[in-house]
């Protein structure tokens, strides 16, 4: 049984389908990562899975129990967390006290008492690096710094499986090779991912798999060898024409 | 969140010297300092649903009749003791607050705003036109003979109410409060159950407001639906929370003494001149200090630099 | 027949909450501003009314276009040097500020015109014609006219003219208004201007119904609110369509229920509306 099984996921707003018939399996450890045009339906994906939409059909089941229906923060209990494509800080706190909301309300629950949640929150900040501006006031924070405290601040949960939504959006190169090795050390230290990006070598090099999805449907998904010479996707993003131009 | 220690030590020590007080301060001080007392405990409670959680309710004033009018069927239908009396008036005003929040909580900025005065001026008119609450003539209570017991019902419910805001500045509660002011949709997928929390912060608020207006009916012996559900104790007790430093611990028990102090020095004729100065407060403060004293207190400046900077701030 | 009667009643009186809640509808429409104070507008207008009578004899419906001009530069004076301050606040501020506005101006009445209960009663006040058997008053058709000639001038203003255009842009996309010239703390003054204007037609109208005294625009503001939201925000249709259907329900629960319960029955339709269709009777689907 594969760690999280989606089946038939559909979202329709009004007489749009935003997600239409998705499934997928994710297996335990690995990384799926997870790609397609603007618009394609990615993060309605994650806001469905994750319980922050309603289902219009289909469901998702994790460790074999269905998520439909669940509130956010149930399905957060479980171990199933997200990061915001648009980055959601608490402003008025610190970034120390951002990560402990984390700690204290995550998987199963959480530390209950406060001080072991400051441990645990600073330990997952050294772990991101952001280990020095524990105490800064989120609000003054870069956008780099900005996107590693969110990812703190998910992985404080404890989660199983962890949805980054385009966590490297806005990143230099060089900060994005150093968000490609906090994610492989992510997972090596036991959560199983799913990343949405538009860097394609950042999904080559992490991606155990792929999937597609274009106008809501999933188009194909494979190896990361397979899915990215794949003509459909090429034509996806860029045009059938240039798909047909590079064929030729 | 740090513990201070020397504003701990000054309270302590003005509560002892307050304790000590009634005896030897003047009636009209004392019946002054219950006031003062009564302000700021309903600021305090207004500050766990407003100042913690980032719900602003217009219409907290609910619950204080709430809470004043179940304690004074209590106390004269039914012949309770206050000690009987008291708590389950601030029993029912919490029940009731918990019970009007699970559907009103589920709305947001502005509908919940006016919801909340919705309730307060549905309550009014309820307990208007019912017989168990004498209707239009009001309560009666009996006549004591000290209101020095007022004192410190009124200073241990303001205490308490304090302690539950210090509380949920260093707490797990706290935290979970402070997220979903800061951004629910964040706090929900981090674990936060946010309806549950949103409601036992509002029945928190509800029944401190609810205890101070069950001291209050019987230290006033008179209530009727005009006294106890006025739009101007709502805006009192919201001005001294934001003038003070909404969520912050101390920031309303510091408005409420400074404001009613000042309101108290002003009015000595019209009831309307105190509410007109509470008016103009309201515009002064949302204009030139919406973070409130609190925030100059952190900064350590008092600056006109600081007020005009503010005023600019919001502007078209 | 008594329902006959109930419901000319009620259409009758939901005409005037129409226009009551137009004006607080544009202002929120447009700045998003929930004005706590509108009642308060409305409080004024009535008293304006009032004072032109009782000191010079005018006719209320004769005045009320003086009532309408001064109320509309009070509204754009208190937009423009008070409440453009505050424009980009959260919500929270803005509402406690109009709050704060609604005080001073209760209490400032207070004060110089005293609680009194006040009326405007002109020589005609009790003349009725009866239609089958149901009874109008003349003054209660005469204002349900007013509040339709002055509702339709107002859509007229916002739908055809230049300035209601620059008003509708300015609601819709802030920004665009901006760099196509608008100025945007005059358009906003001249919109609050519109609102308080119709708030005091509103007011004007009402006095010549119901007593006056300077509390008596708590329980307006709950109204207009409820009715701006039944009718679907945003749209000035919706806010004359809800206006029309409060009026009938209380008419209805008045005569069936009983008179006892005015506001309750504002503020169960209200609830009512936002659990089961939040846009409103009239605003579209995911436009709230």
């Amino acid at each position: 049984m594969a760690l999280l099984e989606a089946r038939g996921v559909t979202k329709r707003f009004g007489g749009l389908a935003a997600v239409a018939d998705v499934s997928f399996d994710l297996r335990d450890g690995e990384i799926l990562g997870l790609i397609g045009p603007n618009g394609s339906g990615k993060t309605t994906l994650v806001n469905v899975i994750t319980g922050a939409a309603g289902y219009s059909a289909g469901d998702v089941l994790f460790r074999g129990d269905s998520l439909r229906g669940l509130p956010p923060y149930a399905i957060g209990r479980l171990g199933v967390s997200r990061t915001f494509q648009i980055v959601k800080p608490f402003r008025n706190l610190t970034v120390v006290e951002n990560v402990m909301v984390g700690a204290l309300f995550g998987a199963r629950g959480g530390a209950r008492v406060l001080a072991a949640a400051r441990g645990l929150a600073e330990e997952v900040l050294d772990f991101v690096a952001l280990g020095h501006r524990a105490d800064a006031p989120a609000e003054g924070l870069n956008v780099p710094e900005r996107k590693r405290m969110e990812l703190a601040r998910a992985l404080a949960m404890r989660p199983t499986v962890l949805f980054l939504d385009e966590v490297m959006a806005g990143l230099n190169p060089s900060e994005i090779d150093a968000a490609v090795g906090l994610i492989k050390r992510i997972r090596d230290r036991g959560t199983t991912l799913v990343v949405i990006e538009h860097v394609m070598k950042a999904i080559r090099e992490l991606s155990d798999r792929i999937m597609v999805l274009f106008h809501g449907e999933k188009l194909t998904e494979g190896t990361p060898e397979e899915v990215l010479t794949n003509p459909e996707v090429v034509s996806a993003y860029l045009g059938r024409r240039f798909a047909e131009q590079s064929r030729a | 969140m740090k513990t201070r220690w020397a504003p701990v030590a000054a309270g302590v020590v003005v509560l002892a010297v307050l304790a000590a007080a009634p005896a030897a301060l003047s009636p009209f001080l004392v019946q002054f300092l219950i006031n003062l007392f009564m302000l700021a405990a309903l600021a305090e409670s207004w500050n766990i649903i407003g100042g913690f959680t980032g719900y602003a309710s217009f219409g907290n004033v609910a619950f204080f009749g709430v809470g004043a009018y179940a304690t004074g069927i209590l106390l004269t239908r039914a012949a309770w003791p206050l000690a009987l009396a008291l708590p389950a008036g601030g029993a029912v005003a919490m029940l009731f607050a918990g019970l009007i929040g699970m559907p009103i909580l589920r709305l947001k900025g502005h509908y919940f705003a006016i919801a909340t005065l919705g309730v307060a001026e549905t309550m009014r008119e309820i307990v208007y036109n019912l017989e168990i609450t004498g209707a239009g003539t009001g309560l009666v209570m009996p006549i004591s003979r000290s209101p020095i017991p007022f004192f410190y019902l009124m200073l241990g419910i303001l205490v308490a109410a304090t302690l539950v805001n210090r509380w949920l500045s260093a707490s797990r509660f706290g935290y979970g409060l402070i997220a979903i002011r800061e951004d629910e949709d964040a706090a929900a997928a981090m674990g936060i159950n946010t309806p549950l929390y949103k409601t036992l912060a509002f029945a928190l608020s509800g029944a401190f407001a609810g205890l101070a207006g069950g001291v209050f009916a019987d230290w006033i012996t008179f209530i009727d639906p005009d006294g106890v559900f006025k739009v101007s104790t709502t805006i009192q007790m919201i001005i001294m929370a934001v003038f003070g430093g909404m969520g912050t611990v101390v920031g309303p028990l510091l408005g409420a003494v400074v404001l009613a102090s000042i309101s108290e020095l002003l009015s000595t004729q019209l009831v309307s001149l105190a509410e007109l100065f509470n008016g103009l407060v309201v515009i002064l403060v949302v204009l030139f200090m919406p973070k409130g004293l609190a925030e100059f207190i952190r900064k350590r400046e008092f600056s006109v630099r600081q007020l005009v900077r503010n005023l600019r701030e919001y502007r078209v | 027949m008594l329902a006959l009667q109930v419901l000319i009643n009620g259409i009758l009186l939901g005409g005037l909450y129409g226009l009551m809640a137009l004006g607080m509808s544009l202002i929120w429409g447009v700045m998003n501003i929930v004005n706590i104070a509108h009642g308060a507008l409305i409080m004024l207008g009535a008293y304006l009314t009032f004072w032109l009578f009782t000191l010079w004899g005018w006719d209320p419906f004769v005045s009320l276009p003086v009532t309408i001009a001064l109320l509309f530069v009070y509204g754009y004076c208190l937009q423009r040097y008070l409440l453009n301050l505050i424009v980009r606040a959260q919500l929270f501020l803005t509402l406690l500020i109009t709050f704060g506005v609604e005080v001073v101006m209760v209490n400032l009445v207070r004060v110089a015109w005293s609680s009194d209960l006040r009326q405007v009663t002109p020589a005609y006040a009790g003349a009725h014609f009866k239609v089958g058997g149901i009874t109008v008053p003349y003054v209660r058709l005469w204002v349900f006219l007013t509040t339709v000639i002055l509702s339709v001038t107002f859509l007229l203003i916002l739908e055809k003219t230049r300035l209601g255009r620059a008003i509708r842009a300015t609601s819709e996309e802030l920004r665009a208004a901006r760099l196509a010239g608008i100025p945007v703390a005059h358009i906003y003054a001249i919109t609050f201007g519109l609102g308080a204007a119709l708030a005091g037609a509103a007011g004007g109208l009402w006095g010549m119904l119901f007593p006056i005294t300077p509390i008596m625009g708590g329980g307006l503001t709950l109204k207009s609110f409820v009715v701006a939201v039944l009718g679907g925000l945003g749209t000035m249709m919706g806010a004359i369509v809800g206006g029309l259907v409060l009026g009938i329900a209380e008419s209805f629960s008045a005569t069936y229920l009983g008179p006892t319960y005015p506001n309750a029955i504002s503020f169960g339709l209200l609830v009512l509306i936002l659990i089961v269709r939040p846009t409103g009777l009239v605003g579209r689907r995911g436009s709230a």
